[in-house]
């Protein structure tokens, strides 16, 4: 029954479902995992690497986190090629918004742009649509630091903390236990915080930087910095994850055999 | 013939067959009436970029001989005064030297609260002031209310803008009444559009102004403001080849317009002529 | 002939703008606005071509507006007027050029006072003060002469009135009255138009006070 309504994209089906766009938010939620942290003094998103083999050529050295102007950047979850597509098209926009008014793209602006697009993909017949859903953490002068998701019917919403991709239900349940009980924290615990929720989500037994990107911007001196960690600071941050893990777990041990005997 | 095409032969006229003659016929009828169906599709003058090359036939059209003499030299007026407002025109319509009609009628009724005047190209006045009729008609059918005279005047505004610099020559004045009370604006082929008490357009406004300014008030009876628009309009038709014929006056007021009076101009020459004794 | 004075103050853009609207070589009005309001702390004086003057003016600042509904804030001034020159440029390589020539003055909340000369050509240039049209010429040296950064409102009113003068002295073609406008913090503000009426009632007044001294 349902081949009769999926095989289109532009054809509801009879429950007035969008089969073809439910079945590109299932592939997302199968592809690596983003997650984005808004911070008082800045924001952050991390991302997992799946392509760990040691044959590639590591000059390109990020895989999932793509600047798209000197203010924005994205991450993305999902089909690579199709992401390619929307980050040169993200990055088109931006610069034809600053081509005729001669300062950035706002945030919103640029986001609500390209969900137009996706959703006309979701509309005109005969096209696919994108199987990709994107995290944007970026700075205007209008709202400040500001985190965006959007999803593959060209739906998109503002973050204080979210997460794409494999796992996101439980990383979301995280975030969402960590921060209300903190209420506002910075960017450093925002890292420390991303590297927790991405050890405890990712299938791996260890989390190692290899696995995994991150990238914070921030505003220094009125100026957009933004800073695509290296490998050697991803790895630290990683160590004194464990460490206070194992700390943490050594203090549990400790109190159980305390109460024990 | 194995080369034709790339000689270009068979695109030669007399390669050509009758009927597909005909078909290329047909399709510029087509084209040129294109109109008929929609009146914005009007076809522009009949060589490549008429911008700018019409302009340079105009220049060249003194040295040349072949020149395109629009249908010129007008003498209209309007102004607002405590009684609504007034318009008078001349009714002269001329083609260079030549006199075409001494009978024209240059106020076209748009509806019973609007008036149109026209000067410049007789047949563009014409020809959008019955689109703007039909415009506004439209608007009544789709908002239940009579068309502003600002909204009126826009629309004509916007055509004239649509259409500029493609040989349009118009200058128009709409009068009328609606809800804000009596309007007056002016209207020309340069898109300009602009609401005012008192303007005077064509070959004749110059004389017209004199008059009309130098006895302009706002608080002039009816009697006395038609008697001014009337002299206003004499006094140019005298001075002026290209106006002449009958004086037309008519008057908006809330109620609607009316046709006050319609004169030729000898008359009022002999009657003037008579007063000043 | 028609004429565009704009002056950039510490906290506040000055515009002003003749009121005369022609056809040919007749006056069809003498109290014609040219300064619009194009969005809350900008506002735009355009010269040009009769018709596209007001055309463009009433283009852009619907596209303001616009912008403004979609976003929920407006474009900053420097945006309004790269936006603008921007389209003007598009335009001009069109088969449908406009002829017009601007001053926009705005207030940004952050930047401060801004004024921008942007003329048919799609040139556009941030300035402390100018003046477009054939009495820009006249007021050129005027405004060069009395400018300083520290300027108040009350000054730059004055030098105002001075080129008006000036105009109305030396330009053969009469150019009765001028409208002013004012732009800062609070918004856009008319202040009185500067009139060949009153401008002659304070050079009689002045040199009434000479003819007193000098007996």
């Amino acid at each position: 029954m349902a081949r009769r309504y999926d095989s289109r994209t532009t054809i509801f089906s009879p429950e007035g479902r969008l089969y073809q766009v439910e079945y590109a938010m299932e592939a997302i939620s199968h592809a690596g995992t983003c997650l984005g942290i808004l911070s008082s003094d800045g924001i952050l998103l991390a991302a997992e690497k799946r392509n760990i083999n040691k044959l590639l050529d590591s000059a390109l050295y990020s895989e999932k986190i793509y600047r798209l102007n000197n203010d924005i950047v994205c991450s993305v979850a999902g089909i690579t090629s199709d992401a390619n597509v929307l980050t040169n098209e993200l990055r088109l926009i931006a610069q034809r918004y600053e081509l005729n008014h001669g300062e950035p793209i706002p945030v919103e602006q640029l986001v609500s742009h390209l969900c137009d697009i996706k959703q006309a993909y979701t509309q005109y017949g005969g096209k696919r649509p994108f199987g990709v859903s994107i995290l944007y953490m970026g700075w205007d002068k209008h709202y400040g630091f500001q985190l965006y998701q959007s999803d593959p019917s060209g739906n998109y919403g503002g973050w204080k903390a979210t997460c794409i991709g494999n796992n996101f239900n439980a990383a979301v349940s995280m975030l969402k236990t960590e921060l209300t009980d903190n209420g506002s924290i910075d960017i450093n615990k925002a890292k420390e915080l991303a590297v927790k929720v991405l050890s405890k989500t990712l299938d791996t037994n260890k989390l190692t930087s290899e696995r995994m990107e991150m990238a914070t911007l921030r505003r220094v001196n009125n100026k957009t910095v933004i800073d695509i960690m290296k490998s050697a600071d991803v790895d630290v941050l990683i160590k004194k994850h464990e460490a206070t893990e194992a700390a943490a777990e050594a203090a549990k041990k400790e109190k159980a055999t305390t109460s024990s005997s | 013939m194995a080369l034709q095409e790339i000689c270009g032969l068979s695109d030669a006229p007399y390669m050509k067959s009758r009927t597909h003659f005909l078909k290329s016929t047909e399709e510029e009828m087509k084209n040129s009436t294109s109109n008929i169906e929609n009146c914005y599709s009007l076809s522009a003058p009949p060589f490549e970029n008429p911008m700018q090359n019409l302009n340079a036939i105009q220049q060249h059209g003194e040295k040349s001989g072949i020149k395109i003499d629009f249908d010129h030299g007008t003498t209209t007026l309007g102004f607002k005064y405590q009684g609504g407002v007034l318009l008078a025109v001349d009714s002269r319509a001329t083609g260079g030297q030549f006199i075409g009609s001494q009978s024209m009628k240059k106020i076209v009724e748009i509806n019973d609260y609007m008036l149109g005047t026209l000067a410049g190209g007789a047949a563009d006045c014409v020809y959008w002031d019955r689109v703007l009729t039909q415009e506004c008609r439209l608007h009544e059918l789709r908002n239940k209310e009579r068309i502003s005279v600002a909204a009126a005047s826009k629309i004509m505004a916007n055509i004239a803008h649509e259409f500029k610099g493609m040989g349009l020559s118009m200058g128009m004045m709409l009068a009328g009444y609606d809800k804000r009370g009596p309007g007056l604006y002016y209207v020309d082929n340069d898109a300009q559009r602009t609401p005012g008490n008192v303007f005077s357009v064509g070959s004749g406004s110059i004389y017209a102004f004199g008059v009309l300014d130098s006895g302009y008030r706002w608080d002039l009876t009816d009697e006395e403001a038609q008697e001014l628009g009337r002299r206003a309009i004499y006094h140019a038709t005298f001075r002026d080849a290209y106006s002449g014929g009958i004086v037309r006056v008519y008057q908006v007021t809330k109620d609607g317009w009316i046709n006050i009076s319609n004169t030729d101009c000898m008359e009022l020459h002999y009657k003037y002529a008579e007063e000043k004794k | 002939m028609e004429t565009v004075i704009g002056i950039r103050g510490p906290d506040f853009v000055m515009l002003a703008a003749d009121c005369v609207q022609a056809s040919s070589i007749v006056v069809m009005k003498s109290d014609h606005n040219k300064i619009h309001k194009i969005a809350d702390k900008i506002a735009m004086a355009t010269i040009g071509d009769a018709g596209d003057s007001n055309q463009f003016t009433e283009f852009i600042s619907k596209n303001l507006a616009l912008y403004k509904m979609r976003n929920g804030y407006e474009l900053s001034p420097k945006a309004a007027a790269h936006f603008t020159r921007r389209n003007l440029a598009d335009y001009l390589r069109s088969r449908t050029p406009y002829q017009v020539n601007m001053f926009l003055g705005g207030f940004d909340d952050k930047e401060g006072p801004e004024l921008h000369f942007i003329d048919y050509l799609a040139n556009a240039k941030s300035l402390p003060f100018g003046a477009q049209g054939y009495g820009g010429y006249f007021s050129a040296s005027i405004l060069d002469r009395y400018y300083h950064d520290k300027l108040t409102e009350a000054e730059s009113y004055e030098i105002l009135k001075k080129c008006v003068a000036e105009i109305q002295k030396r330009l053969i073609v009469n150019l009765k009255n001028f409208n002013v406008v004012v732009i800062d913090k609070n918004g856009i503000k008319n202040l009185e138009p500067i009139t060949s009426v009153k401008l002659d009632a304070a050079i009689a007044a002045a040199q009434g006070a000479q003819g007193v001294r000098a007996h």
